[in-house]
């Protein structure tokens, strides 16, 4: 028998770029303890674990084997999904799927990453196709650089918009205990003067690697109700797919199909008819700042072509009308295998009024979505009430 | 008995260099079109009998009809750049576990008569010309061996840009 | 393109040859460091649960079963029981000072709840079998590496 979904409680760790100090099972130990601690509730109660990561940055098989100590997946039923970059955001569709089916009451997720421990470009270039891709793809970055230039020729976006959007991302992050970066200060001008990695991305256009874990719980209606009265409900949820090349859609990242399909799915679910208008805030995944700007266009926030001017006009700023990152995003913290579900917990939290000094007010409808070079997109609504 | 928890001592790191050895089976598809290009030096593709997309890299199906596809169409060398860059970044080529030498130019080139693009290096380094418009031209090789480094690069063409 | 075949429909199908070198540099945490450092003392401890009291080798900081964090470690062995092993006939890349066979094997140290994999070596073949006492043969220069010990031999019998 179905029944509705709701984010009961968090915990994350103060995401950082090398964490020396654990290994990766004793990193996921630390947030999977603090969301128990936040939902206080025990691993035995625990009916489910759903766990996601990207494990070439890891550089053993299976990390999520080698951590099973750490997040309490001894003989629990359990999976382990892997979509790259979204991969955090996949796993908490999948959880919210086991509790919505009524099958389960009580499932935590888990995100993690290690990327401290193996080399970030390397491993992202390997997972290039071997015959028409890796030899002449430059990480990830390469590959953003690429999109955003494709997506400068559609636009006309300027480099000074996208440093305003690392600004605002950072001044963001600076408020979020969790966020790596904190750079409070951080000006367009120092944005623009940073090093240029590849056109147009410069080095501050562009995220940190992290090191760092993310966890949540989520349950059942009549389970969430007894836990909690502060609960983000899951509205609606989607997944969608580019098709296999990079290069199979000429204009991606000006045109990220697969990330308008995700949110006019969840859009469509949740009777949003103007974005701009019913969310209160928005979570999404923006590795490079021209990525953000893209995304403002490809989640119909804006008309196509009209990005910058809404950074411009100040409309996703925290003071704005639909701030967008207030966590501070990708740009201040990626552990990539958690970094997706960050942006679920960092809604969730302006949803249940829990964000602290980044929390936006009056908060009732958040989006979440993702977009991932391995060509995933997904979508959530997340609301403080059930329907 | 037992020993006391040192405070403040970092972890120790166990370093360790990952190799794979793979022989990738391409499928009928890229076979049939690095052979093509081995021995004729020529570029093609498939058409979907459906959209009538011309795909590159080829491949069976189009993703977006779900139709077989069996028509190979030749493709010209010269196309135009839809993504372009220059890496400047310092990183480690997975292929060589080594420094990849840098910067240079990379794009998505989409050659005329296909629909969708490939990555491959242009031969300019100079961001200001390595721009979205800019027409080039496949650079191919004399000797080839039947892989996506038959072609050397891709030059800028001189004329006015898309 | 190498090895060109013919598949069921006529059509010639190629591999290509790839390699991927990715340099890795693994964080051991805290229990782990405990005991490769006890390596370069010819020491092996496992970790302690404070709860159901598993002596892990491995050590862990953390049992995932009591859900509790772990601070205790004791020393276990030197000497351990065989448990199962595995012979790789001609050797393996990854210890070439090894001319093949090289047995693996499962050690439970005496003192132990959960067994080390290592080399197993014995003076005389037909002498490594489950049920063998076994004791660490260790390197002159140890330096906090699993490799600090050479292999596990069997026990000359007294």
């Amino acid at each position: 028998m179905s029944q509705k979904v709701a984010i009961v409680a968090t915990g994350q760790t103060k995401h950082t770029s090398k964490r020396k100090d654990v290994n990766v099972r004793e990193l996921i130990n630390e947030a999977v303890s603090r969301c128990l601690a936040d939902a206080d509730l025990r691993m035995d109660q625990v009916d489910a674990v759903l766990i996601g990561n990207m494990e070439p940055f890891e550089g053993f098989m299976f990390p999520e084997l080698w951590s099973i100590e750490g997040w309490g997946g001894y003989l629990k039923p359990s999976v382990k999904i892997n979509t790259g970059g979204t991969v955090g955001a996949a796993t908490t569709a999948a959880a919210y799927y086991y509790v919505a089916s009524g099958i389960y009451d009580t499932v935590l997720t888990v995100g993690f990453e290690k990327q401290s421990d193996g080399n970030s470009q390397a491993a992202m270039t390997a997972i290039g196709e071997p015959m028409w891709e890796r030899s002449v793809m430059a990480g990830a970055i390469g590959n953003w650089s690429m999109m955003a230039s494709t997506y400068i020729a559609e636009s006309g976006a300027t480099m000074e918009q996208a440093a305003k959007i690392a600004v605002k991302a950072r001044h963001n992050g600076a408020r979020n205990p969790f966020a790596h970066l904190h750079m409070p200060d951080l000006t367009v001008d120092d944005v623009m003067k940073s090093d240029l990695l590849a056109w147009p991305v410069r080095r501050l256009d562009m995220c940190p690697t992290s090191d760092g874990a993310v966890s949540m719980l989520l349950c059942g209606e009549s389970v969430a109700k007894r836990r909690s009265s502060r609960l983000a409900w899951i509205r609606a949820t989607a997944t969608a797919h580019e098709q296999q090349y990079m290069g199979d859609s000429p204009k991606r990242l000006a045109v990220m199909r697969a990330q308008i399909a995700a949110s006019q799915r969840v859009y469509k679910m949740a009777g949003i008819k103007n974005p701009l208008k019913e969310l209160d805030v928005a979570e999404i995944y923006e590795p490079a700042t021209w990525a953000e700007l893209a995304m403002y266009e490809n989640l119909g926030f804006c008309e196509r072509g009209q990005g910058g001017k809404l950074i411009d006009a100040g409309v996703t700023t925290m003071e704005g009308e639909l701030p967008v990152n207030p966590s501070g995003g990708v740009l201040c913290t990626n552990p990539i295998g958690a970094t997706a579900m960050i942006r679920v917990a960092e809604a969730a939290l302006q949803v249940m009024g829990k964000a602290g000094a980044h929390q936006v007010s009056n908060v009732r409808t958040a989006l979440v979505c993702s977009y991932g070079g391995n060509a995933w997109s997904d979508a959530f609504i997340l609301s403080d009430s059930p329907s | 008995m037992g020993i006391k928890p040192i405070a403040g001592e970092e972890s120790i790191r166990v370093p360790f260099l990952m190799k794979m050895e793979f022989e990738y089976a391409v499928g009928v598809y890229a076979t049939h079109f690095f052979q093509e290009l081995k021995d004729h030096g020529r570029l093609t593709g498939v058409r979907c009998p459906g959209c009538r997309r011309v795909y590159i890299p080829p491949r069976p199906v189009c993703g977006i009809c779900f139709e077989p596809m069996t028509e190979w169409v030749p493709l010209s060398d010269e196309g135009v750049l839809v993504g372009a860059t220059v890496i400047r970044l310092p990183f480690v080529d997975p292929m060589t576990g080594k420094q990849r030498p840098v910067p240079y130019g990379m794009g998505i080139i989409r050659l005329d008569g296909a629909a969708t693009g490939i990555f491959h290096f242009v031969d300019e380094t100079d961001e200001t010309k390595v721009r979205v418009g800019r027409r080039v031209k496949a650079n191919i090789r004399t000797e080839r061996q039947g892989n996506l480094q038959d072609i050397i690069n891709f030059r800028l063409m001189d004329g006015p840009h898309e | 393109m190498n090895n060109q075949t013919t598949n069921p429909i006529g059509a010639v199908a190629a591999t290509v040859r790839q390699k991927i070198e990715l340099p890795y540099s693994y964080v051991a945490g805290r229990a782990v460091t405990r005991f490769l450092l006890g390596l370069k003392s010819k020491l092996f401890y496992a970790s302690v649960c404070g709860s159901c009291g598993r002596k892990n080798v491995l050590p862990l900081s953390f049992c995932g079963r009591c859900w509790k964090p772990i601070d205790r470690y004791v020393p276990v062995g030197p000497r351990g029981t065989l448990e199962s092993f595995a012979s790789v006939p001609g050797g393996v890349a990854e210890l070439p000072h090894i001319a093949g066979p090289v047995v693996y094997g499962l050690v439970r140290l005496d003192g132990a709840d959960t067994l080390l994999a290592h080399v197993i070596t014995a003076d005389a073949e037909g002498k490594i079998r489950c049920g063998a006492r076994v004791e660490a043969v260790w390197r002159e220069e140890r330096t906090g590496s699993i490799l600090d010990v050479e292999a596990f031999r069997v026990l000359r019998e007294g």
